[in-house]
């Protein structure tokens, strides 16, 4: 397409420039109901699963659908969704922190409308382009990132592994039958964007083989300093290599030190390690962010190693929804999947989930590691 | 990678114009990316960055974190943004000859 201007002029590029101005102000974008009654909520009900009611001080009430979304969608989608708010909700919606999206009705007699009308949409392909539910104790949205649409340190991909998990999980979108919340996250390198380090359940993406290391380029195109300084483990020294007869500055990796965590290309583009079959996923689980009954907690790895089997992952799907049956067959009522574990032991998690206990789980990450093994005579055979 | 010619020099480029390596830097290097990072006129404050930001690199194989830019020129990070609108990463930086800011940036 032929170049249009926005009116911005690239010989002038401070002339007439607009800056910090933040995001805009969110009351501006309050449904009416919203704004009248801000602060002055007296209780809320899940009336089934996906739809919320809030009732205020003054009576008034909100009636809320929840709906999953894809979290990466096109404009066209969007479209959709800002038509469907014209339609039904006087063109206001919000999405949540789990990227759901909720449309908001201000009378009992406007919810079945918008339901029907949202069950009715569908993708060429057959999937539910609005399907609702997510609230209550069932397995809402999967908060993930950008795998390989977007990023370029992945061991798997973000979208795809989502929507396998997804598809095996969806009556549990539309139902409250577990015990609790159970949250699912997903991030796609141990950086970790995201919720995984806190999910109840969380699917992550690793390498299992240390970095090449590109001389010719490496003092051209990074710092070497810093990706010495990137590794956890110490595995990167500096190194005076020869390259065809000339001296060049690089580094060497230890192999027999590094656990491929990624960090050094991070750092350094030099340093490559994306593998096609070293890499695929590490499963964790029992982490939560709330204060409720007990302390939020970190997740922790119960798979060590499940290949990339794309585009359905079914050995990851298989061992997600064996975590998840033990855990909603066996669960006390509000109990979230990390405290039955550490009420039932964790060797009766790995029993009931009938996971592999590896000696890739056994922490060996510095003086911690230490406390996160059993020092008690207390344990079931 | 690409190359430019700019005043009888040739230099390569990777996609977002930072030189490939800072041994071939000049300073025709310096008037050629000047434009494309919006800077109309070179003064002494726009070369006091370049050089401290170059014997730094020199001296320690890394960039200085933008507090010990701040610290070294005596300028505070916004004038450092008023010399080199796109900051000290992406401009000061690009200009210097120096390797391409990593990282989650
Ligand atoms: C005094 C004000 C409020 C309080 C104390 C409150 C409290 C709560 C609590 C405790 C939950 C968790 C329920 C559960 O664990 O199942 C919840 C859920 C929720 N509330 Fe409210 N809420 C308030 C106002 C609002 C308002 C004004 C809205 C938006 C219209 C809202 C939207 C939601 C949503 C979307 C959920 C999630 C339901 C789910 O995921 O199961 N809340 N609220
Ligand atoms: C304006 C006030 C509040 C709002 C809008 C609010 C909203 C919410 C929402 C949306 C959730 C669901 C989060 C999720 O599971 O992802 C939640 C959970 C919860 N909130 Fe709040 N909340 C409010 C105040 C409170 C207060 C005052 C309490 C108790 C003192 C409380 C206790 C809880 C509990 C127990 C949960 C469930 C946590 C879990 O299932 O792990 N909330 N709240
Ligand atoms: S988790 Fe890693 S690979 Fe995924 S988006 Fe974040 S940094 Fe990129
Ligand atoms: S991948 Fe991680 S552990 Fe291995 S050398 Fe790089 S920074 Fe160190």
């Amino acid at each position: 397409m032929a170049f249009i201007s926005s009116g911005y002029n690239p010989d002038k590029p401070m002339e007439n420039r607009l800056t910090d101005m933040g995001p805009r102000h969110f009351e501006e974008f309050y449904p009416e109901v919203i704004k009248n009654n801000k602060g002055k909520w007296l209780y809320h009900e899940i009336l089934k699963p996906g739809v919320l009611v809030h009732v205020a001080e003054s009576g008034d009430e909100v009636y809320t659908v929840r709906v999953g979304g894809a979290r990466l969608m096109s404009v066209t989608h969007i479209r959709e969704i800002c038509d469907i708010a014209d339609k039904h909700c006087s063109g206001h919606l919000r999405f949540t922190t789990r990227n759901n999206i909720e449309f908001m009705v201000d009378s009992k007699d406007k919810v079945a409308p918008l339901i029907k009308d949202l069950e009715s949409r569908k993708f060429d392909g057959g999937s539910f382009k609005f399907p609702i539910g997510g609230t209550g104790a069932g397995i809402s949205n999967i908060v993930h990132t950008q795998g390989w649409i977007h990023c370029h340190t992945p061991a798997t991909d973000a979208s795809g592994t989502v929507k396998a998990t997804m598809d095996k999980v969806f009556s549990d979108f539309q139902n409250m039958r577990m015990p609790a919340h159970l949250r699912i996250s997903m991030a796609c390198c141990l950086n970790m964007c995201g919720a995984v380090h806190c999910s109840d359940i969380a699917i992550l993406g690793y390498h299992r083989k240390p970095p090449m290391v590109d001389h010719a380029y490496l003092d051209k195109m990074c710092e070497v300093p810093l990706a010495i300084a990137a590794c956890p483990t110490a595995a990167l020294k500096p190194k005076k290599v020869d390259l065809d007869g000339t001296t060049v500055n690089s580094v060497e990796v230890n192999k027999n030190r590094c656990m491929f965590c990624g960090n050094c290309y991070t750092m350094c583009p030099s340093l490559p390690l994306a593998d096609k079959d070293g890499d695929g996923i590490v499963l964790m689980a029992g982490g939560k962010v709330s204060n409720r009954i007990s302390s939020p907690k970190f997740s922790k790895v119960v798979v060590a190693f499940i290949p990339n089997e794309m585009p359905r992952w079914p050995t990851m799907t298989k061992k997600i929804t064996d975590i998840i049956e033990a855990y909603a067959a066996d669960a006390r009522k509000y109990e979230r999947l990390g405290e039955w574990a550490e009420r039932i032991g964790w060797e009766r998690f790995f029993e009931k989930t009938g996971l592999e206990f590896t000696h890739h789980l056994i922490d060996d990450f510095r003086d911690p590691a230490y406390y996160t093994w059993r020092q008690t005579t207390n344990f079931k055979f | 990678m690409a190359t430019v010619e700019f005043e009888g020099h040739t230099f390569t480029v990777d996609e977002d114009g930072f030189i490939e390596d800072f041994n071939a830097y000049n300073e025709s290097w310096v008037r050629l990316v000047k434009k494309e990072e919006g800077i109309e006129e070179l003064t002494a404050e726009h070369w006091q960055v370049i050089n401290v930001l170059q014997d730094y690199y020199k001296k320690n194989g890394i960039a200085p974190m933008v507090r010990i830019l701040s610290k070294l020129t005596g300028f505070k990070l916004k004038h450092i943004y008023e010399l080199f609108p796109s900051g000290p990463g992406k401009g000061a930086c690009k200009m210097a000859g120096l390797p391409k800011p990593t990282g989650c940036v």
